[in-house]
């Protein structure tokens, strides 16, 4: 009987290293869950929903840093707490899509122990840093047997919390790329109290010179099995001067790149309604 | 399941015991500790009866809030934790604590370990927070009593007399 006061029995591996923590992964597959923040992996165990074994990141060393570089872009690390991203100068500088993603997710003690990197390998379609990341051009970072992988966030959402991870990986950071040009970014959601899943969310990335749009990524959240991007809208945007007919034929263009379903946290019907003026409304607060 | 040895110092105290892996710090600091000042409310992390302060040292303050039922207490070794009770010098309350008891922010008292614990947080991070930032800073603690309007006024008061202190 699943319960939140004593959680199921699993066995707790706590490696010092990755390379250990790879060795660990390699022997238990798909029988162990890797465990960063905490934050998903414990309610889910409350729920029942457990592997026989966890591998907690905790006593690995120099998996909690947020590193941004001219050259390099940014690295955000896999045990990088979401507040530390918040707090971050130079993510909410060049990254206000990550940024607030991050800094008005869930409550201050969730967001000091959960972490960015854990709302992307989670893969639940409403996460917010995920649908920020994807519109910002991401790079998930794992470490294997094999060595070292990079999978783009475009390539590593597959279905309804499906991933590219295989079952021996371990994401180990993720990287931004540098922002270009006249890169501008932002995010929103809808949900129904701040510490709730989001409803819907929508993110935008967009690289404007002189009130004309150069290029877009658009991505949006609970509104299909996984984050998606709405590439038909990217394409309308394109090449055009961002005025209230362009945003008017994005918003039209919306609802038949989403598959929105009815369950606890909102109806089809809303969301099919709200996403067109979410995303009008994300674009508006990107080049404001 | 084998249980692990960990050091855990909870309010200044060292306590070296066995733990069992799934075992969050939430049921360790009860059970086998007898903390009961840190409560029980959801054990999901929504409401904020089980808030406990874990070093950091990326914080200002040099600790951060936490829900002590998201995290297993295996993973705290070598760390230090403080609850309600460590709040103040020897056992005595802090300036936040006795700004609930003098404003009134205290009912029924389920809520108020968790309320003192992330209230203390929040000034330590910002002492000068706007109404809007206090409340926007409580969110993840829950009061099913009071309507918050005293819980608020007590994090106003705490805040004036720190302020006051420092000048």
């Amino acid at each position: 009987m699943p319960s939140s006061r004593i959680l199921p029995e699993f066995d707790l591996l706590l490696p010092e290293s990755v390379a250990e923590a790879v060795k660990m992964l390699k022997k238990h597959k798909a029988k162990a869950t890797v465990m960063a923040g905490g934050t998903d992996v414990i309610v889910s165990a409350t729920q029942g929903f457990c592997t026989p074994c966890v591998i907690s990141l905790a006593k690995i060393k120099g998996l909690d840093s947020v590193k941004y570089s001219k050259s390099g872009g940014l690295k955000i690390g896999a045990m990088a707490t979401l507040q530390t991203v918040a707090d971050n100068a130079d993510v909410k500088k060049h990254y206000p899509a990550l940024h607030k993603s991050a800094a008005i997710n869930g409550t201050p003690q969730t967001r000091n122990s959960g972490t960015v990197v854990g709302n992307v390998m989670r893969a639940s379609p409403s996460g917010d840093c995920a649908c920020a990341l994807l519109a910002l051009g991401a790079k998930v970072v794992f470490e294997g047997p094999k060595g070292k992988r990079e999978v783009s966030l475009d390539d590593f959402f597959i279905d309804y919390k499906k991933t590219d991870r295989k079952p021996d990986e371990l994401a180990v950071e993720i990287k931004v790329p540098v922002p270009k040009k006249g890169q501008v970014s932002a995010f929103n959601r809808m949900n129904r109290t701040t510490l709730d899943l989001s409803k819907l969310n929508a993110a935008v990335c967009l690289i404007v010179e002189r009130g004309v749009c150069k290029s877009a990524r658009i991505a949006m959240g609970a509104v299909a099995p996984k984050t998606v991007r709405l590439v038909d809208s990217e394409n309308l945007l394109k090449g055009q001067k961002i005025n209230a007919s362009v945003l008017e034929a994005i918003s039209a263009s919306v609802g038949s790149q989403i598959d929105p379903i009815t369950d606890v946290r909102s109806t089809a019907e809303y969301r099919k309604e709200v996403s067109p003026v979410l995303v009008r409304r994300t674009i508006e607060e990107a080049v404001a | 399941m084998d249980k692990q040895p960990i050091t855990l110092t909870i309010n200044g105290r060292e306590y070296n015991i066995l733990v069992a892996g799934h075992h969050t710090l939430l049921q360790v600091m009860r059970d086998q500790l007898d903390l009961t000042e840190v409560k029980y409310g959801c054990g999901r992390g929504e409401c904020g009866a089980c808030s406990v302060l874990v070093d950091d040292e990326n914080e200002p303050s040099g600790r951060k809030v936490v829900d002590s039922c998201l995290i297993l207490a295996a993973t705290m070794d070598g760390r230090k934790i403080t609850t309600s009770r460590g709040l103040g010098e020897s056992g005595k309350p802090n300036v936040v604590q006795q700004a609930f008891v003098d404003e009134s922010g205290i009912q029924c008292g389920f809520c108020t370990p968790g309320m003192v614990v992330k209230s203390t947080a929040l000034l330590e991070r910002n002492p000068k927070a706007t109404e809007d930032e206090i409340r926007f800073g409580l969110e993840g603690n829950i009061c099913r009593c009071t309507g918050y309007v005293k819980i608020v006024d007590s994090v106003k008061k705490a805040q004036k007399a720190i302020n006051k202190k420092k000048k």
